[in-house]
């Protein structure tokens, strides 16, 4: 082999890019390189030849923790949690409407802006 | 870069020039652009006090988690109030990378918090004293937050931007769960409706002083400022009579009335014409002279130190293990 081509030397970094200004980041895959600077023209080179970008993060793997396969089944959220979304509260636009209109029947308006 | 040597060597009014023509273009500025110190100022301050509110306002819906009537109302109230210290979190690190430079830390923030130099919002310094307020808090107080939140959602400061986007999705949640408490109360007993009306009562007063002063023709250099800066582009009298638009139609509808004989809506004008409230006392009030003011942020002050212990072990262990 030759020494041109040291492994060793590249290390594994996860690329994330952002689509535009109010947008979170979203990991695209990863890619070698020897160093930041490198790894950031590689990313825009590999991953962003036609899909717009406003902002672009390269992180060494190394520097990411992440969960264990042994964990990830804990992720799952129970589904009785309609309390927290909105979902959990369908009924809310029928119940104004109702004292909407019995206002405007006792009031004989449509007013009220 | 190139670009950055170029830009340090423009004169401050070149780089005010520039920084300002940007935001006329629609641009966001990020955490490591070049700011004019005033900006970051005013930020700063915006910031650090909406985050502060968010964490003081659990504190009186807190109050009600024990006290909930029903296994629902309760979980529903504890997502909520987890909810105000997850917006508190991500507000509080927004603020945290504008006074890194300043060589500033969340320590001060909280300093400043305790010592009264940091003000929270005025609603949070008001009692919440039955099961009524819980509800009125979630539809009108989160009703309010989110009419200046979804103003500010178009910010010029992109990092505060991102921040609301996420805040203002599970503000709608609140809004809907406060909501679901007055209509309840509202189609409930003569005790519940009347313990309801009570509550709007009490809490009148704080709506209208929650969006601050009327302009009156004489917008404030803080108001003026922001506004040129694309942090709000809204004057507090506008937001308010949003806020009015929507919500007193709501307050009749259900067969309520706010404590203003002579509140009326002017078509030609199209606005409502309201008693304004005691603004001298709202003043007093942000300064920390509320009903409930001392008593929270001695509860505040009291938590912190008291999990002191908590952030201390957890700083250890990181150490140890690297």
């Amino acid at each position: 082999m030759s020494n041109q081509t040291n492994n060793e030397n590249f290390v594994i970094y996860e690329v994330f890019s952002q689509k535009t200004v109010s947008a979170s980041f979203v990991h695209q895959f990863s890619l070698l390189a020897p160093n930041a600077e490198v790894a950031l023209s590689m990313a825009r080179e590999n991953f962003l030849r036609r899909e717009p970008c406003f902002n672009l993060w390269v992180v060494k793997r190394d520097d990411i923790h992440g969960l264990p396969p042994e964990e990830r089944p804990f992720l799952e959220r129970l589904d009785n949690k309609s309390y927290r979304e909105t979902k959990g509260y369908g009924d809310l636009q029928g119940r104004w409407r109702r004292h909407k209109d019995e206002y405007e029947a006792q009031h004989n308006t449509k007013s009220g802006s | 870069m190139n670009t950055q040597l170029e830009h340090s060597d423009l004169t401050e009014d070149a780089k005010m020039e520039a920084f300002l023509a940007k935001i006329d273009r629609g641009e966001k500025i990020e955490a490591d652009d070049w700011m004019p110190d005033d900006y970051r100022n005013q930020l700063i301050k915006l910031i650090s006090m909406h985050g502060i509110s968010e964490i003081m306002g659990a504190l009186p819906e807190k109050e009600w988690v024990p006290k909930a009537p029903t296994l629902r109302r309760k979980l529903a109230i504890m997502a909520k109030v987890q909810d105000e210290m997850g917006h508190g979190q991500l507000l509080l690190r927004v603020a945290e990378d504008l006074i890194a430079p300043l060589g500033k830390t969340r320590e001060d923030i909280m300093q400043d918090l305790f010592a009264g130099r940091l003000k929270f919002h005025n609603v949070f310094h008001m009692e919440a004293p039955t099961w009524a307020d819980a509800g009125v808090i979630g539809w009108l107080v989160d009703g309010a937050a989110i009419i200046t939140q979804s103003m500010s959602l178009d910010t010029s400061y992109a990092p505060y931007a991102r921040a609301l986007h996420r805040i203002c999705a599970e503000e709608k949640f609140h809004a809907q769960h406060g909501e679901s408490i007055v209509l309840e109360l509202a189609e409930g007993t003569e005790e519940q409706r009347q313990m309801l009306q009570e509550s709007i009562t009490r809490w009148w007063p704080s709506l209208l002083m929650f969006f601050g002063p009327p302009e009156n023709g004489n917008i404030t250099s803080n108001q003026a400022s922001n506004m040129r800066y694309k942090i709000r582009s809204q004057t507090n009298e506008e937001l308010r009579q949003i806020f009015l638009k929507k919500y007193l139609p709501r307050i009749f509808h259900l067969g309520f009335t706010v404590p203003d004989e002579t509140i009326y809506f002017d078509e030609a004008e199209d606005k409502w014409i309201y008693q304004q409230p005691d603004w001298e006392e709202f003043k007093q009030i942000v300064k920390g002279k509320g009903p409930r003011s001392a008593h929270r942020l001695h509860l505040r002050e009291m938590s912190y130190e008291e999990t002191k212990w908590v952030r201390d072990a957890i700083l250890s262990y990181g150490r140890q293990v690297g």
